[in-house]
């Protein structure tokens, strides 16, 4: 994947993000790290679309992220599962590749019966959200995001609101997507599944990018504040 | 004690206390003397259900206007919803439907006190019906608007088969408790001679001179609409919680 970042700076009441120039080749799975209100968030939500920045531009394997069809090719995975809380696992698929996608009722089925069974939720579809557990809904809005087959899947703290098993559970189903071929941005705050995951890691505070490389900067971290966050979270 | 042997005992609880009270109070207790009036307490009965009907209908409508303007960017409706409001807040529903009927009405040309009336309870029950709305919409919370936004949904399409099929959910149990708060208040109505539950009642017990029985079968009337229209609301809020 090419992530190409230039000039980025976003304001909400305080600077979040300050003059952020970044880019990357090659790597499959990018975790973001740092402590709470870093940035990483507001990052994450500039590289899929979601949220507009400032000032700056953003590229993603070639295309800027503020031209309107590139968010239908992105899959993202909120922190608190964010299914639509009146359908059922299944329908929370179907409903956006039918009415979004254009696929058939049929085809629609098809696609959410794989990615749920991806997910170890093969015999969950039929249940609304609030009847699962937090992991469960939490791998079936993974499976949304895959359903859409998208380039680039975000997922932003996927576990931050999972007790341990609950976070095990979800991480470990996201590890087996490793060889599907689809490319990871992720913020998380599990350091061994950063280890086990990532093969790129960027570490952020206050807003700027403070260090960046393989998975071996977790063990030698340079910047002071990294060394910090690094000596909190082993 | 299981869950439906308990509820028999409370409600035969219930039924001792009210023949305990018939008992102990001097009078004869004996509701034929109302056979005569069958026809006329039926019709407040049908009229009690009707237009409480009526006002939860229009109260929707206005409650939705209202719920507009409180999220309106122009500060004056904004204004102007917040100081109806508090007016609304602060005044008494009999008082409301007086006004309305006798003051405002007349005032517009309007002499037909009955509707007035029924528009009393509606814009009574407006701010109400308003706050509903604000609960139901704001529990959509911005993340699912983001995923909406990020898939790709036409607006059409987020109302039609994601905001709507919520917010009529969320709204269904608060709006049902309000409509139970209009078919009570419209007994109110009987100040202006209009012939619902109550007034039927009041007058057949005026030639009957049955009062105590006139009031218990006006309760038990009142019981008849409310109670299987909360078993109803608690039955959806079980059936469609999210």
């Amino acid at each position: 994947m090419k992530i190409d970042i230039k000039n980025l700076s976003h304001t909400y009441d305080v600077e979040v993000l300050s003059d952020i120039n970044f880019s990357l080749e090659d790597y499959t799975s990018v975790a973001i790290i740092g402590v709470s209100g870093s940035g990483k968030s507001t990052l994450i939500r500039m590289m899929s679309g979601l949220e507009k920045p400032t000032k700056g531009q953003i590229s993603i394997n070639g295309s800027d992220v503020n031209e309107p069809d590139y968010k239908k090719s992105v899959g993202f995975v909120f922190q608190n599962h964010n299914l639509f809380p009146h359908l059922t696992l299944k329908k929370n698929i179907t409903l956006v590749l039918e009415k979004t996608r254009g696929y058939s009722k049929e085809e629609a089925d098809k696609i959410a019966e794989k990615n749920l069974a991806l997910l170890h939720l093969g015999d969950q579809g039929d249940k609304l959200p609030k009847n699962v557990s937090g992991g469960q809904a939490q791998r079936a809005s993974i499976a949304r995001a895959l359903s859409i087959d998208p380039d680039v899947i975000f997922l932003d703290e996927p576990t931050s609101s999972l007790d341990p098993i609950l976070t095990h559970d979800v991480l470990h189903a996201v590890e087996e997507l490793r060889d599907i071929g689809k490319h990871f941005i992720f913020i998380t705050h599990q350091i061994s599944f950063v280890k086990d995951f990532a093969n790129y890691i960027i570490f952020m505070h206050e807003g700027k990018i403070v260090e960046h490389g393989k998975p071996e900067i977790l063990d030698n971290p340079q910047h002071d504040s990294f060394k910090h966050f690094m000596k909190k979270v082993r | 004690m299981n869950k439906t042997v308990s509820y028999i005992f409370a409600i035969m609880t219930v039924i001792a206390f009210a023949l305990a009270v018939i008992f102990l109070q001097k009078d004869a207790f004996t509701l034929s003397s109302f056979t005569d009036y069958k026809t006329l307490i039926q019709l407040g009965f049908i009229n009690t259900i009707l237009v409480s009907i009526y006002s939860l209908l229009g109260s929707l409508v206005f409650g939705f206007i209202f719920y507009l303007l409180s999220i309106s960017k122009i500060n004056y409706l904004e204004a102007l919803d917040d100081v109806f409001t508090e007016i609304i807040y602060g005044t008494p529903l009999l008082v409301l439907i007086v006004v309305m009927a006798f003051v405002i009405g007349p005032a517009f040309n309007t002499y037909n006190r009955n509707l007035m009336g029924i528009f009393a309870i509606i814009i009574y029950m407006t701010p109400y019906m308003k706050n509903v709305y604000k609960s139901a919409f704001s529990s959509i919370s911005e993340e699912q608007y983001m995923a909406m936004d990020l898939f790709g949904f036409t607006p059409f399409q987020r109302y039609r088969y994601i905001i709507i099929p919520q917010v009529i959910r969320i709204l269904m149990p608060p709006m049902m408790n309000n409509f139970s708060l209009i078919i009570k208040g419209s007994a109110l109505l009987n100040v202006l001679a209009y012939t619902e539950l109550y007034y039927a009642i009041r007058v057949a017990t005026s030639k009957t001179f049955a009062f105590v029985e006139g009031y218990i079968l006006m309760w038990v009337l009142y019981l008849i609409i409310t109670i299987p229209l909360s078993q109803f609301t608690k039955y959806v809020e079980r059936k469609w919680s999210l």
